[in-house]
C-alpha cells in the first residue's frame, strides 16, 4: 500500500491579476521507505509540490493522502502535528533560527511537538549525536552566525531527523555543500532511509542522486512526469 | 539546557536587539512611573487631609472673613501665617444654637533674628481654660497646665530649635520662655508650632515686635457641636449671624485643596491617557518591526511543526517580558518618587497618612496591568498578521 498518494493536485497563485499554475493536475504515489527524486528547472513547481506534500501550502484542488488520511482535511493544529510528528523538512536555504545554538535549533521541533515539559533528558544527547553524524560534533553550541553556509545546511539536515520522521522532504539539501561533504550527506541519507525505513522525497539538480532513486520524476510547468530507465 | 522552551527562546529573541527592547521598556517604565506617582500622591494627599481634619478635634472652625485659605495653610501645610479678629466673636459663637464648646487661638509669626531666638515659626497662644485642641496632646507630655513664661513645642519645631530632653530657654518677642516639653506628633500643623498660654499675649504685644495684632484679638475659633447636631447647621447659623467671619465644617477643611488637586488630577489622567495611546502606537510600531523582521523565521517554525498557539505564546512571552520589565521599573521609580517627594510636602509628612502596604500593592498592580496591557494591545495587530502567515509564502520570500 502506498504511504503517500497525491491525487490531481493543482496549486494556483494570482499575481498582478495573472493566474499562475505552480502545480497543475499532478498525481503520484510513493511507498513507505522509498527514495524519490524530483528534477526540473527553476520555477517548474518542485518546491510548491514538496510544500503541499509537507502540509505547508494548501492546494487549490486535489488531495494528499498520508497513510490514508487526507492531510488537508485536518485543521491547522492537525496539520502542525502532522508536520512536527511525521515529516522532516530540509529547505533550499539556510533555515536556522539565528538566536539559537546548533543544538537548540535541533531541539526546537521537539518543543513544538512535545512541549518543553514533554522533552526527555536524552533529547540533548540525541541532538548531539545527530550533529556528530553530520560532522558537526564540535559545533554543538555554535550559533548559526558563527557557522559557514555549508555547516548551517548540515545543522538543518540534522534537525529534520530530530522527530524521528516517517517522511523527509528535501529541497536541494546539498546545494551549498562541497563535493566531499555532499557525498557524506548522501551516504547519511541512504543510511537513514535503509536503517530507519524513512521515505525520502528529494528535489535535486544532481543527476547521480536523481538516477539512484527508486522512483524518479521530472517537473515542468507545474506538471509531473515519471521517468523510466537511466 | 534542560529548560529550553518558548520562554527561553523569547528571552534570547529580546536579547538579540537589546536597544530596541530597552527603548520600549523605558517608554513603558516612564509612563507607569508617572501613573504610579500620580496615584500615590493623590491618595496620600487625600488621606492626609482626612486624617488632619479628624485629628483636629473641632467640628467647625471660624476665622476672619477671607482668612479661610490662610487657616487651611496653617492646619494642613504648616505655613506660618497670621490673621486676627475681635475676641468678642467667641461669645457670639458660643451663643449659636447647637454649639457645645468653643475655644480660641491666636497666631503670631516669629521673624528670625528680629524678635526671637527661634527659627521662623508659628506661635500659638491658646486658652487653657477652654481648650480642647492642644490639651489632649499636652496632658500626655507634661501632665499639667503651662505656666506664664513656659512654652511647649511641636515635634517639627523641637527639631528646628534643637530641643531635646533638656529644657531650653528661648526669646519670643522680647520675652524669655522656658521650653518645657515636646508635643507628641499630631500629623497636623500643630507639629511646627510653639504653644504658649494666651495669658502671655498682652506682655508679648507690649514688649515685642508683633506685627498686625492689637490687644484683645484672636485668630481662630474652634467649635465643638452638641451630640446629634449637624456641623453644617452651625456653619449656616454663623454665616447668617455675621459677615465678619468664615465658618468651615471639619469635613470641608482642605476641600479647596482637594478640588484643586482633583482638577490637576484630571489634567494628569488626560495626559496619561494621551501618553498611553502614544505608548500603544510605539509598541505597535516596535512589534510590527519585529513581526516583519521575523516573518521568515515564523514560516520556518510553522514548517517544522509550530502551531499557531506556539507562535502566539512565543510572541506574547516577548511582549509580556518587555511590558513586565518596563512596568516593574516604572512601579519602582514611581513609588520611589512618591516617597522622596513626600519629604518636600508638609502635607505628606504625616506618617499616618502614608499609604498602606495593601494600597501600594493595589497601585502597583494597576501600574503593572496598564503597562503590560499597553504592550499587549500594541502587539495584537502584528501578532494577528504573524499568526496567519502562510509558511511557504514567507519561506520563499514572496
Amino acid at each position: 500500500m502506498s504511504q503517500i498518494i497525491i491525487e490531481n493536485i493543482t496549486k494556483t497563485y494570482t499575481v498582478a491579476n495573472e493566474t499562475i499554475n505552480a502545480v497543475l493536475d499532478t498525481s503520484l504515489e510513493v511507498g513507505a521507505g522509498e527514495f524519490v527524486s524530483i528534477v526540473g528547472h527553476s520555477g517548474s513547481g518542485k518546491t510548491t509540490l514538496l510544500s503541499i506534500l509537507g502540509g505547508i501550502a494548501r492546494p487549490t484542488s486535489g488531495r494528499v493522502l498520508f497513510d490514508g488520511t487526507d492531510i488537508y482535511s485536518l485543521d491547522t493544529d492537525g496539520l502542525s502535528e502532522y508536520r512536527s510528528g511525521r515529516v522532516g523538512f530540509m529547505f533550499q536555504f539556510a533555515s536556522l533560527l539565528p538566536v539559537l545554538t546548533a543544538r537548540e535549533n535541533l531541539l526546537l521541533p521537539l518543543v513544538f511537538h512535545k512541549g518543553a515539559s514533554g522533552r526527555k533528558p536524552e533529547d540533548n544527547g540525541k541532538a548531539a549525536e545527530l550533529l556528530k553524524m553530520v560532522g558537526l560534533g564540535d559545533k554543538i553550541n555554535a550559533y548559526p552566525g558563527h557557522l559557514s553556509g555549508g555547516q548551517q545546511r548540515r545543522v538543518a539536515i540534522a534537525r529534520a531527523f530530530m522527530n524521528d520522521p516517517e517522511l523527509i522532504l528535501a529541497d536541494e539539501p546539498t546545494g551549498d555543500l562541497d563535493v566531499e561533504t555532499e557525498t557524506d550527506m548522501l551516504e547519511f541519507f541512504r543510511k537513514m532511509n535503509r536503517e530507519k525505513n524513512i521515505t525520502f522525497v528529494m528535489v535535486t539538480h544532481n543527476i547521480s542522486i536523481a538516477e539512484s532513486a527508486s522512483q524518479r520524476f521530472r517537473m515542468s510547468n507545474g506538471q509531473i512526469e515519471k521517468l523510466v530507465g537511466k | 539546557m534542560q529548560n529550553f522552551g518558548l520562554s527561553y527562546f523569547a528571552i534570547k529573541n529580546l536579547k538579540k536587539n537589546t536597544l530596541r527592547t530597552a527603548i520600549l521598556a523605558v517608554a513603558i517604565a516612564l509612563m507607569v512611573a508617572t501613573l504610579v506617582f500620580a496615584m500615590s500622591f493623590v491618595r496620600q494627599v487625600n488621606s492626609s487631609i482626612k486624617l488632619t481634619s479628624e485629628r483636629l478635634g473641632a467640628d467647625v472652625i471660624v476665622v476672619p472673613a477671607g482668612a479661610r485659605g490662610a487657616a487651611e495653610d496653617i492646619l494642613l501645610e504648616n505655613q506660618s501665617k497670621s490673621f486676627y479678629m475681635d475676641s468678642g466673636m467667641v461669645e457670639k459663637i458660643r451663643g449659636i444654637k447647637g454649639v457645645e464648646q468653643v475655644t480660641s487661638q491666636t497666631y503670631l509669626v516669629t521673624l528670625t533674628g528680629l524678635c526671637c531666638s527661634v527659627p521662623s515659626s508659628l506661635i500659638v497662644a491658646f486658652n487653657q481654660d477652654t481648650d480642647f485642641i492642644v490639651k489632649p496632646w499636652l496632658s500626655k507630655t507634661i501632665g499639667r497646665r503651662l505656666n506664664k513664661g513656659e512654652a511647649i513645642v511641636g515635634q517639627e519645631s523641637a527639631y528646628n530649635i534643637n530641643l531635646g530632653l533638656m529644657e531650653v530657654d528661648s526669646v519670643l518677642f522680647g520675652n524669655v520662655f522656658r521650653m518645657v516639653g515636646v508635643l507628641d506628633k499630631t500629623g497636623t500643623g500643630l507639629d511646627n508650632a510653639i504653644f504658649i498660654s494666651d495669658e502671655n499675649i498682652d506682655a508679648l504685644i507690649k514688649k515685642g515686635n508683633v506685627a498686625g495684632i492689637k490687644p484683645g484679638q484672636i485668630s481662630i475659633i474652634f467649635v465643638r457641636a452638641q451630640k446629634g447636631v449637624d456641623p453644617y447647621e452651625i456653619v449656616r447659623d454663623i454665616t447668617n449671624a455675621t459677615v465678619e467671619v468664615d465658618a468651615v465644617a471639619r469635613k470641608d477643611i482642605g476641600k479647596g485643596l482637594i478640588n484643586t488637586l482633583r482638577d490637576i488630577n484630571r489634567i494628569f489622567y488626560f495626559t496619561m491617557l494621551l501618553s498611553s495611546v502614544l505608548s500603544i502606537f510605539l509598541a505597535w510600531s516596535v512589534f510590527s518591526a519585529i513581526a516583519n523582521e521575523r516573518s521568515r523565521e515564523v514560516g520556518i517554525m510553522r514548517a517544522i511543526g509550530a502551531k499557531e498557539s506556539h507562535i502566539v505564546k512565543l510572541f506574547f512571552a516577548e511582549v509580556f517580558l518587555i511590558g513586565a520589565i518596563g512596568s516593574i521599573a516604572g512601579i519602582a521609580g514611581g513609588t520611589a518618587l512618591s516617597l522622596l517627594l513626600a519629604k518636600s510636602f508638609f502635607i505628606l509628612k504625616n506618617p499616618a497618612a502614608d499609604l498602606s502596604v495593601l494600597e501600594r500593592i493595589l497601585i502597583s498592580l494597576s501600574g503593572f496591568a496598564i503597562g503590560t496591557g499597553i504592550c499587549v494591545i500594541g502587539a495584537l495587530s502584528p501578532l494577528q498578521r504573524l499568526k496567519k502567515l502562510e509558511p511557504l509564502v514567507v519561506i520563499k520570500g514572496e
